[in-house]
């Protein structure tokens, strides 16, 4: 039997919730993804924080909210623990991505999920990974391998292949075939049956989409008619995913026409992404590389867009109509849903979605048909506390403070006493000391006190206070003093003072302004309105999620052609409607799991391994096909020496096998095959091929898709006895190897 | 990475004369510095580490050996780094020679190669004639150049590569090779001390089975980089504190940058020299700035952590000087300027106005080519001949501080001793220093299993490999695991050097290739009676089926259950089949029989009552065959007692027994060859057999 393998969607099957999903392999769990949605519905992770503390390794696919959300929150509160795996991307735009959100929602409420010291913590031990690298893991993990590949949809998004004995594992969800600005379409075509293919149907359904030049001239025109107007254009983004595609789209149709209106980019760590990015160009499209290798142009050197982190300098910008890229694309939280508050009830404004919003958030709302004339909003503000509130709060503080200082003075006596119990007159001193010096500073004594205590550490056998003391001594041999070189070593101190000094924050940057919010430890409370808003400006919604559709997905997977397979993350209909396609072309295995149901897709695949003697392949005479090389063996069963089986020849003749045709005839190559020959050939009706003057030549049987489930190929040949029709027949195993 | 700290485990690979051959060539930097340039082939695959030029010489003398070699058998080119001794005759290999293989080098290295080629190319003064390429070929170069990031593995025709940081250089990568399991480290320059932007050369996952390592600083040893920093600082602080001006004459790449960001944050800690200029003046290094604002992911953790905050490349003290006309000479600064030899150009004509002032001083920071005027100032003569040919009294002070970032001999000798390599290749060296290594290494690793080797340009070092194939039997056919002595039947398909057995119909199940049947049908003209064929091919064949046709009610045959005859019309008969040589063999025959009953020419007719006396005739007349082609395979063969054939090849004796195909002689190889002869001459005089099994 190979490789058992179990998958257990934890979240984000039949529906379009945010992905995790646990997939074991010979026991050892994967969690592949680690998502949340922008209303951080604890609800979602129910599922897995049941089966967070068994989780050996996580596995990023991309930079987003739906994709990481949950890992700081499943790291502090769910007990989950393993090594996480990650593009380098992926990981420095994932975190940026939850800083933003989480500084958005500190922003409107008192967002205690998780805190910046989380998102760190949870970042802090990713393990980097380039594409197709293939990382070993050890330990309980012996024999995995496993490795990123290039997904398209967002930069450093992964599709992620698992390698156990020889048998893949691949996890490929919003996976993008095509090509774009500044990122390389997916290699997912690349891989050929692998054991089992969990894949998204996110798009099953999805089939309109409009090639990119068109798409983006309707974009541009749609943006520019706008402006020309006088209005604002809003694009709701993510932070740090599809909104640097468009970033791009921006910036170079601004340099071509020439535009004056300003482009904002405003989230609370615009400028960092866009450093970041801007080293990231080995993650890039070929384009981007080859452009910076020969003109050493970086692309997201952005000379049209400026880049903003606070509110305020986008209300002290010039007036005049403006572009403003703001996060969440889900206008649940972020600058995003302060602008189209302010923006909504100007019939010139547009506001510009990109993709289809999560569900059941604003925007989503809003993109429905017909877009609802008015939107109840809750605006949330985080205001500092002013006047008798206060005093209020500050009285509080204070005797929570006192409080504090209280208990941690009892603390401190008890244990005074419990270590100087034994002795009451040695301990007599400090005891009065510390009453004394509590009397004297109030409520600062705490401090004073474990100043005092410090210097005093008794050692338990000690009979009275004293400084710690070290015994000095040192050994002697024959020829003096024994000296530990070490000692004289220079330390690298000098240079490690260097990055200190400049770089302690070792979790990433942050802009100035976004870490004086953070430090920002005025009081401060969240008031809450409800308003009405009249949405009277223009709705347009255009696809530039980055994602493959429905048919694409299909030949992908065609192509691909998984032994197994298992569909996640889309709507019952979708998933149904790809399953029912995928059961009737490709396989008879296709799973589309419930939450919590764990489908076996162990391979029933029977394998074993032998070593093939010298001797053997000495007589074994290959041919060249494509890349691969075939024969016929004709052998027996041995051992090694080290107990391994090996096939050896076969002591007497072999008996006769039924003799196999190999190859792979395609129609249309053989007609020019022909014709290069000097055979005269043309198309008759129905797929025939009339060779020369009688003889025709066609397939039969079910033309299946390639790779697909269909058996070998079927092909007819007719016609009179003649001369033809034997040179024909040689032709037609010329093209076939007889084994 | 955490992977650091996996467990290197020796590889044993007992090395004996059977097994596959490798071989190893320095086609350049064979006990030489300069022009490197390794050639590796093993198992038809062929791959060439490198492509430099030698600095020394110009023209095609400056080449590496490539006549040695035929390119177009080359299937992969790596290049470890961007250096003009190892990348710059690539765009020569590429555009003129028969190479159609693929190139593969870092994003970094792809970079800063462009700009260093171009700027090669146009410095260096040689003849038409002498040029090896121009910009035209470079550009085009690049596109045929593919990247590969460090760690990412990238399989090209069974061969198997991954890159590891080397530290020597941005961009600079180790690369490990495998071919059919036989691992292969080309370490190009590498140096496995971390400085202030790079990381320390990786130590591999896997231990290679050769290691070809530089040794460039033989067995020298380096002074610690602390200790050098503080030097170099100490030096400027002092001199510009005195009101002097400091001249660094360095190389445009590589180690500038390094030296830029020392002072640059030197500078950023003492707010007293503020005022004291740093200039670099290198239009070069100002083009490659911005390679390295931007690979800040191949550089180490110091540099991506101050990245955090800033880009550490962006620097705060430290600006360009295109010329010297743009250069206001007023009081103490700090230059750093090209070439590093002090030969010509912008270092040449700074070091002459400022070398009688002995307030000033110059800084060699790193190794020196014999000839060069910063080699001969390392002496400190007395006087030096300025360039308007006048000499002048050489004043100012002169430090040599080496910030060379080759591996020195712990360094070398550590990693060694960590991948425990059964071979090691010693390339890139001076040939003394080379000897010196060898021998110092030797007494490193006294087991005397591994095997230091030191080939000159054009020498091959030949190792074998017996490396065990592995197959793979899958599906239907590995449904019971067999035992000893089982038959084991199938397609073997081998891709790369992966095996896999399989059943036939499930070739397309398991593999990208398909299967096919070909059906053919052709029809013959025949006019008479369809009885008559059926009789004439029952005469002929064990095997014939008399039935109808489902569709079309007419009479059908089928012989040997391959072949169809059928009565398509009153004047045609057609014959279908599916193809294989023996059904084709048959309908031939029938084909031909029912030609020949439209012509009534002599009947075949079956003797029936010799069909003993014929098997027995039969019977002689394989034995005469059989020995006529044992004769002509072996020569002496005689007929012994009980059938037995004695036969002598050399003065060895095996003796054959025709009827068990038995086979005794003390020589082994002999035996086995008669055996394997005898098999396939006696499957080869049996009658085909009908029936498939």
């Amino acid at each position: 039997m190979g490789t058992s393998v179990q998958v257990t969607p934890l979240c984000g099957v039949y529906n379009e919730n945010p992905l995790s999903y646990l997939v074991s392999i010979d026991g050892f769990n994967f969690l592949i993804d680690c998502g949340w949605n922008d209303l951080f519905d604890t609800s979602l992770l129910e599922p897995l924080s049941r089966v967070a503390s068994s989780i050996d390794a996580v596995l990023l696919s991309h930079p987003d909210t739906l994709h990481l959300g949950a890992l700081p929150y499943a790291m502090k509160q769910l007990g989950l623990s393993a090594p996480v795996y990650a593009t380098e991307p992926v990981h420095r735009l994932g975190l940026l991505t939850m800083y933003d959100q989480f500084l958005s929602r500190k922003q409107v409420s008192d967002f205690d999920l998780f805190t910046l010291d989380d998102i760190d913590s949870a970042f802090q031990n990713v393990i980097r990974l380039t594409y197709s690298q293939n990382y070993h893991l050890s330990g309980k993990g012996e024999g995995i391998v496993i490795a990123p590949h290039v997904a398209g949809h967002m930069l450093g998004g992964s599709i992620w292949r698992i390698t156990k004995d020889g048998e893949d594992v691949i996890y490929a969800v919003d996976y993008n075939h095509r090509k774009e600005r500044h990122l390389n379409g997916t290699v997912l075509q690349s891989f050929v049956r692998p054991a089992v293919l969990i894949t998204d149907a996110y798009h099953a359904l999805y089939t309109n989409q409009t090639a990119r030049q068109q798409r983006d001239k309707e974009f541009l025109d749609t943006i520019s008619k706008h402006l020309e107007v006088g209005g604002n254009v809003l694009l709701p983004v993510d932070t740090a995913g599809r909104v640097l595609e468009l970033l791009l789209i921006l910036e170079q149709h601004w340099s071509q026409r020439g535009f004056s209106f300003p482009i904002y980019f405003l989230t609370y760590v615009s400028s960092s992404t866009i450093d970041y990015v801007k080293s990231f160009l080995e993650w890039m499209s070929d384009s981007i590389s080859k452009s910076f290798e020969t003109s050493r142009d970086n692309a997201f050197l952005l000379r049209h867009v400026t880049l903003l982190i606070n509110k305020t300098d986008l209300d002290n910008a010039p007036p005049g109509p403006k572009v403003v890229l703001a996060s969440m694309a889900s206008l649940e939280a972020g600058f995003a849903r302060e602008i189209f508050v302010e923006w909504a009830n100007d019939p010139r404004n547009l506001v510009l979605f990109t993709e289809t919003g999560q569900f059941g958030t604003l925007a989503r709302m809003l993109q429905s048909a017909p877009p609802p004339k008015f939107v109840k909003v809750t605006m949330s503000k985080r205001v500092p506390l002013a006047g008798e509130e206060l005093i209020a709060y500050e009285e509080e503080q204070n005797r929570l403070k006192r409080e504090e200082a209280l208990r941690a003075s009892l603390v401190k006596e008890e244990e005074t006493k419990a270590s100087h119990g034994s002795d009451d007159n040695s301990s007599e001193p400090m005891v009065i000391d510390t009453k004394t010096t509590h009397d004297v500073v109030g409520s600062h004594g705490p401090a004073y006190k474990d100043i005092l205590i410090d210097g005093f550490v008794p050692t338990s056998s000690s009979v009275a206070p004293m400084f710690p003391f070290y015994d000095n001594t040192s050994e002697w041999d024959d020829f003096g003093e024994i000296i530990n070189p070490d000692d004289y070593v220079i330390k690298d101190e000098d240079m490690d003072r260097g990055a200190m000094h400049n770089g302690g924050d070792v979790d990433g940057r942050l802009d100035e302004a976004t870490a004086s919010l953070m430090l920002d430890t005025r009081p401060s409370k969240v008031i809450s309105n409800e308003l009405i808003v009249t949405v009277s400006c223009s709705l347009v919604k255009m696809d530039y999620e980055g994602r493959s559709d429905g048919r694409s997905i299909k030949s992908m997977i065609a192509h691909v052609s998984p032994l197994k397979l298992v569909l996640v993350h889309a709507i019952a209909e979708a998933t149904e409607h790809l399953k029912q396609h995928c059961l009737n072309n490709i396989s008879p295995y296709v799973y589309a799991p419930q939450i919590e149901e764990t489908v076996d897709v162990t391979s029933d695949l029977c394998a074993y391994k032998v070593q093939l003697s010298e001797k053997l392949m000495s007589n074994v005479i290959f041919k060249k096909l494509g890349d691969s090389e075939v024969a016929w063996v004709d052998s027996e069963v041995g051992k090694t020496e080290s107990d391994m089986r090996s096939l050896l020849p076969m002591p007497g003749a072999a008996s006769p096998h039924k003799p196999v045709l190999v190859g792979d005839l395609k129609i249309a190559d053989f007609k020019q095959f022909l014709s290069s020959k000097g055979v005269q050939v043309e198309f008759a009706g129905g797929g025939a091929l009339r060779c020369g003057e009688y003889v025709t030549l066609r397939k039969v049987g079910p033309t299946g898709q390639k790779g697909g489930a269909s058996g070998p190929q079927q092909i007819l040949i007719e016609g009179p006895l003649c001369e033809d029709y034997y040179k024909i027949r040689d032709y037609l195993y010329s093209q076939f190897y007889l084994l | 990475m955490a992977s650091s700290s996996a467990s290197l485990k020796r590889r044993e690979q007992p090395i004996s004369r059977d097994g596959d051959q490798l071989i190893v060539t320095p086609l350049g930097a064979g006990s030489e510095v300069g022009r490197s340039c390794v050639y590796m082939s093993f198992r038809g695959k062929n791959i060439l580490f490198d492509c430099g030029i030698h600095p020394a010489y110009s023209g095609m003398a400056a080449l590496p050996y490539f006549d040695e070699i035929d390119p177009s058998s080359i299937d992969v080119l790596l290049i470890t780094h961007f250096h003009i001794d190892h990348a710059a005759s690539l765009p020569y290999f590429l555009e003129k020679t028969t190479f159609n293989g693929r190139v593969f080098m870092t994003h970094a290295t792809k970079a800063i190669y462009k700009l260093l080629l171009t700027d090669y190319v146009k410095v260096s003064k040689v003849s038409v004639e002498d040029m090896l390429f121009d910009e035209q070929d470079i550009n085009k170069s690049m596109d045929k150049i593919e990247v590969i990031d460090f760690h990412q593995t990238v399989e090209v025709n069974g061969i198997k590569f991954w890159c590891y940081t080397a530290g020597h250089v941005l961009g600079a990568a180790m690369f490990m090779v495998d071919i059919a399991g036989v691992r292969i480290l080309y370490t190009g320059d590498y140096s496995r001390e971390e400085d202030r932007h790079l990381r320390a050369a990786e130590l591999p996952q896997f231990s290679p089975d050769i290691c070809i390592i530089e040794s460039t600083s033989g067995v020298q040893l380096h002074q610690s980089r602390h200790i050098r920093e503080k030097r170099f600082t100490d030096v400027i602080h002092s001199t510009v504190a005195q009101g002097g001006r400091v001249l660094i004459p360095a190389f445009a790449l590589g180690r500038a940058q390094e030296l830029l960001l020392i002072l640059d944050e030197y500078w950023a800690n003492h707010p007293d020299l503020h005022n004291i200029p740093i200039y670099y003046a290198s239009p070069l290094a100002k083009k490659c700035m911005a390679v390295y604002q931007t690979y800040i992911l191949s550089m180490n953790d110091r540099i991506r952590n101050q990245f955090a905050n800033s880009n550490p490349f962006v620097f705060k003290h430290i600006s360009p000087l295109n010329s010297i006309d743009d250069f206001n000479d007023v009081g103490p600064s700090v230059v750093m300027a090209t070439p590093g030899g002090l030969q010509s150009g912008l270092s040449r004509q700074l070091f002459d106005s400022w070398c009688s002032d002995k307030k000033n001083a110059c800084i060699i920071p790193g190794y020196m080519v014999e000839g060069t005027l910063a080699k001969t100032i390392i002496n400190e003569p007395k006087e030096v001949t300025l360039m308007n040919g006048l000499t002048a009294p050489l004043n100012m002070q002169v430090h040599y501080i080496s910030f060379s970032a080759h591996a020195d001999y712990a360094q070398t000798s550590t990693f060694l001793k960590e991948l425990m390599p059964p071979n090691i290749i010693l390339v890139h060296g001076e040939a003394n220093e080379m000897m010196r290594l060898k021998q110092k290494l030797f007494t490193e690793f006294p087991d005397g299993n591994t095997k230091i080797m030191t080939p000159k340009n054009c020498e091959s070092v030949e190792m074998y490999f017996n490396s065990e194939k592995l197959a793979k039997t899958i599906g239907r056919l590995a449904e019971k695991t067999p035992d000893v002595g089982d038959a084991v039947s199938g397609i073997l398909v081998k891709k790369g050097f992966t095996y896999q057995i399989m059943a036939p119909d499930e070739l397309h199940v398991f593999s990208q290739l398909s299967t096919a049947t070909v059906t053919q049908r052709i029809t013959i003209p025949f006019v008479g009676a369809f009885g008559v064929i059926k009789h004439r091919l029952e005469k002929i064949f064990e095997s014939v089926e008399s039935s109808t046709d489902e569709e079309s009610g007419l009479p059908a045959l089928k012989v040997h259950e391959r072949v169809t005859v059928k009565q398509e019309s009153e004047k045609h008969i057609s014959l279908q089949w599916s193809s294989d040589p023996i059904s084709d063999m048959v309908s031939d025959s029938i084909v031909a029989l029912i030609l020949n009953i439209s012509r009534e020419v002599p009947k075949i007719v079956v003797e029936e009552e010799d069909a003993v006396k014929s098997e027995e005739e039969n019977g002689k007349k394989v034995e005469k065959v059989i020995y006529a082609l044992l004769v002509s395979l072996f020569g002496d063969v005689k007929l012994g007692e009980n059938g037995i054939l004695v036969i002598r090849v050399d003065g060895n004796v095996a003796q054959l027994d025709k009827e068990s195909g038995e086979v005794e002689s003390e020589h082994s190889g002999l035996k086995e060859r008669v055996r394997v002869a005898f098999e396939r001459i006696q499957s080869a005089v049996k009658p085909i057999p009908l029936s498939a099994s």
